[in-house]
């Protein structure tokens, strides 16, 4: 038993390992290729030839203004997220704590929304957004998406765990239930809450198939919309666009570096849940 | 908000108080209250344009000239069902399930017992796996379109194993295998971490208990650890097989400036197919009928799994 083990455990280091490096190549490779001329693609230079030349031109040429997409980038996913901090966990309260005729009929209304993919939504709201004269507008963007029903679905399941004791010492606080909901229940929904932003931060930041249909002037584009032009216009010049990735995906990545113990608990309780 | 509400309600002013109460208190007005803002934005962004998917998809519309939209009855069905590019994208949409989903629950498997174990840095690892599932799709395919031209190191290595040295995004026969690539390697780091949060709810007594009898390793996994697993197991491959049908990002990427689905339709699927026709060519119902055969499909496909899952209990 002893022996075996200590033949299988370098074994499984170098499997790790091994996938680790294929899984890290794609990103070595672009943070690599972000910092070296052109002439110098695919090939081992020495730190001598290392320049933040591909860096430049987007901060300088206006039609590949990355600061711009960057703020779009921000607005966009920023009000998303504070309007499905506000909205879901009302209704998820709603549905676990309150009695109300009609809540039956919102609960399923929940499930069957989740169920169903955007993309089957996905012409009319075009349709809509471009005759309310949202397209390229950030009320395009954003109002569409203020809710979903995954997330409301979680915080119900959350809040149904929140022990009544708490409402009913609230209520001899004096208290109303409203009040009890956003100073006592609210607060306590922290980490679900949190979990919830993170998923919705994350979706929001790297979406493409909504933005990319809803805003298509390059004015209104958002980091990944924005990113996928720089690719197509200047497809020959590999460093360029590897600056723009390293410019997109970092915010998403120290985002992911700051939260990721909740960002991977969230993953695994949704799936769960979900 | 707040300071007022505790003012009213440690009861500092009766009046005031008795019709916020009843607002405020109450579980009928309170629970409407607190569900409106989700259910008039429900009705307003999901609830009506569900309906006029299917309403549009009966219909002759045009983005141009909406208000003279006309019913057709069947004749935006009848008329896909006819078109053999249709077709070719629902079985591009198969093969990118048949290929990627058995590979990504497989890898993903194989990278949550690599990191479950007691390893140095298996942090590290679990987010340098984790990483591509939450990068955007759009730059996880540019890097790859950078990485799979011809000439690179890399396709020169595949070129090894009898694979053509070419522009894989490009070539016909080469770009629909490019798009399952990226497709397992951004759902490889999920898989690891669903199958990771199984792991670990394992009672570690069972495999004790398999020691005592002297179960191998192989048997330990075998028996133990497999049909733990089953269930998450499960779960995975409904959540995939649904995000293998929905894939958009990654083609629209290696499109470029062609139409959805290029090279010469080699990588269209049923959703770049919709979306061609609904939002690119504006034939608004058109693409709602092509819409519908999606949902229609997406639906057959929830609904078998659950038959097959309800007659394995």
């Amino acid at each position: 038993m002893m022996t075996r083990t200590n033949v299988q455990r370098p074994l499984m280091y170098l499997w790790t390992i091994l996938l680790g490096l294929l899984f890290a190549l794609p990103f070595l490779y672009t943070l690599y290729s972000s910092i070296i001329p052109m002439r110098f693609v695919n090939t081992l230079t020495s730190p001598a030839n290392w320049t933040l030349d591909n860096f430049k031109i987007f901060f300088t040429n206006p039609a590949y203004d990355v600061p711009r997409w960057f703020l779009n980038t921000v607005i966009m996913t920023g009000v998303v997220v504070v309007g499905n901090l506000i909205i879901n966990p009302m209704a998820g309260f709603a549905l676990a704590k309150l009695n109300f005729r009609g809540k039956t009929v919102i609960y399923w209304i929940v499930v069957a929304t989740m169920m169903v993919p955007y993309h089957m939504i996905l012409i009319p709201v075009y349709v809509n957004v471009a005759q309310l004269g949202w397209l390229n507008t950030f009320l395009g963007l954003t109002v569409p998406f203020l809710y979903q029903g995954l997330y409301i679905f979680m915080l119900r399941q959350f809040f149904i765990s929140v022990p009544n004791e708490f409402l009913e010492a609230a209520r001899i606080d004096g208290l109303t239930k409203m009040g009890a909901f956003w100073r006592i229940v609210y607060p306590l929904a922290r980490s679900s809450l949190i979990t919830m932003s993170i998923l919705a931060f994350s979706g929001t930041w790297n979406s493409y198939l909504i933005p990319s249909t809803l805003a298509n002037t390059p004015e209104m584009y958002v980091l990944v919309v924005g990113l996928n032009s720089v690719k197509d216009m200047f497809f020959e010049n590999t460093p360029l666009i590897m600056a723009g990735v390293v410019l997109s995906t970092l915010p998403i990545i120290l985002f992911f570096f700051l939260f990721q113990r909740q960002y991977i608990e969230g993953i695994s309780s949704a799936g769960v849940k979900g | 908000m707040s300071n007022y509400s505790k003012q009213a309600g440690i009861g500092g002013n009766k009046i005031r108080q008795s019709w916020f109460r009843s607002l405020a208190d109450h579980d009928m007005t309170l629970g409407w209250l607190f569900s409106l803002p989700f259910l008039i934005l429900w009705a307003w962004w999901f609830l009506y344009p569900f309906i006029q998917s299917f309403v549009r998809s009966f219909q002759d519309a045009n983005f141009a000239a909406l208000d003279q939209a006309q019913f057709i009855g069947l004749q935006n069905y009848i008329q896909i069902l006819q078109d053999k590019e249709f077709f070719r994208a629902l079985l591009h949409s198969l093969q990118i399930v048949a290929i990627s989903i058995p590979i990504q629950t497989l890898l993903g498997l194989l990278l949550a017992i690599l990191v479950n174990q007691k390893l140095k840095g298996k942090g590290i690892f679990r987010t340098v796996f984790f990483l591509p599932y939450i990068t955007s799709q759009i730059a996880i395919t540019t890097v790859f379109m950078m990485l799979f031209k011809k000439g690179t190191f890399l396709t020169e290595f595949f070129g090894m194993f009898g694979f053509g040295n070419v522009t894989w995004f490009a070539d016909t026969s080469y770009a629909l295998l490019f798009v399952c690539i990226l497709f397992i390697f951004q759902q490889a780091g999920f898989t690891m971490i669903v199958y990771l949060s199984g792991l670990q709810e394992i009672p570690k007594d069972l495999y004790e208990a398999g020691e005592i009898d002297g179960a191998s390793k192989w048997n330990k996994f075998r028996y133990i650890t497999v049909p733990y697993l089953k269930p998450i197991t499960f779960f995975i491959v409904s959540v995939s097989t649904i995000a293998g049908f929905q894939i958009y990002d990654q083609i629209a990427a290696i499109s470029r400036y062609g139409a959805l689905g290029s090279p010469a339709g080699a990588t269209s699927t049923v959703v770049t197919y919709f979306y061609q026709h609904g939002i690119r060519y504006m034939n608004i119902g058109y693409g709602s009928a092509a819409v519908v055969l999606f949902f229609i499909i997406i639906m057959l496909i929830t609904y078998l799994q659950k038959k097959f899952l309800d007659e394995k209990e």
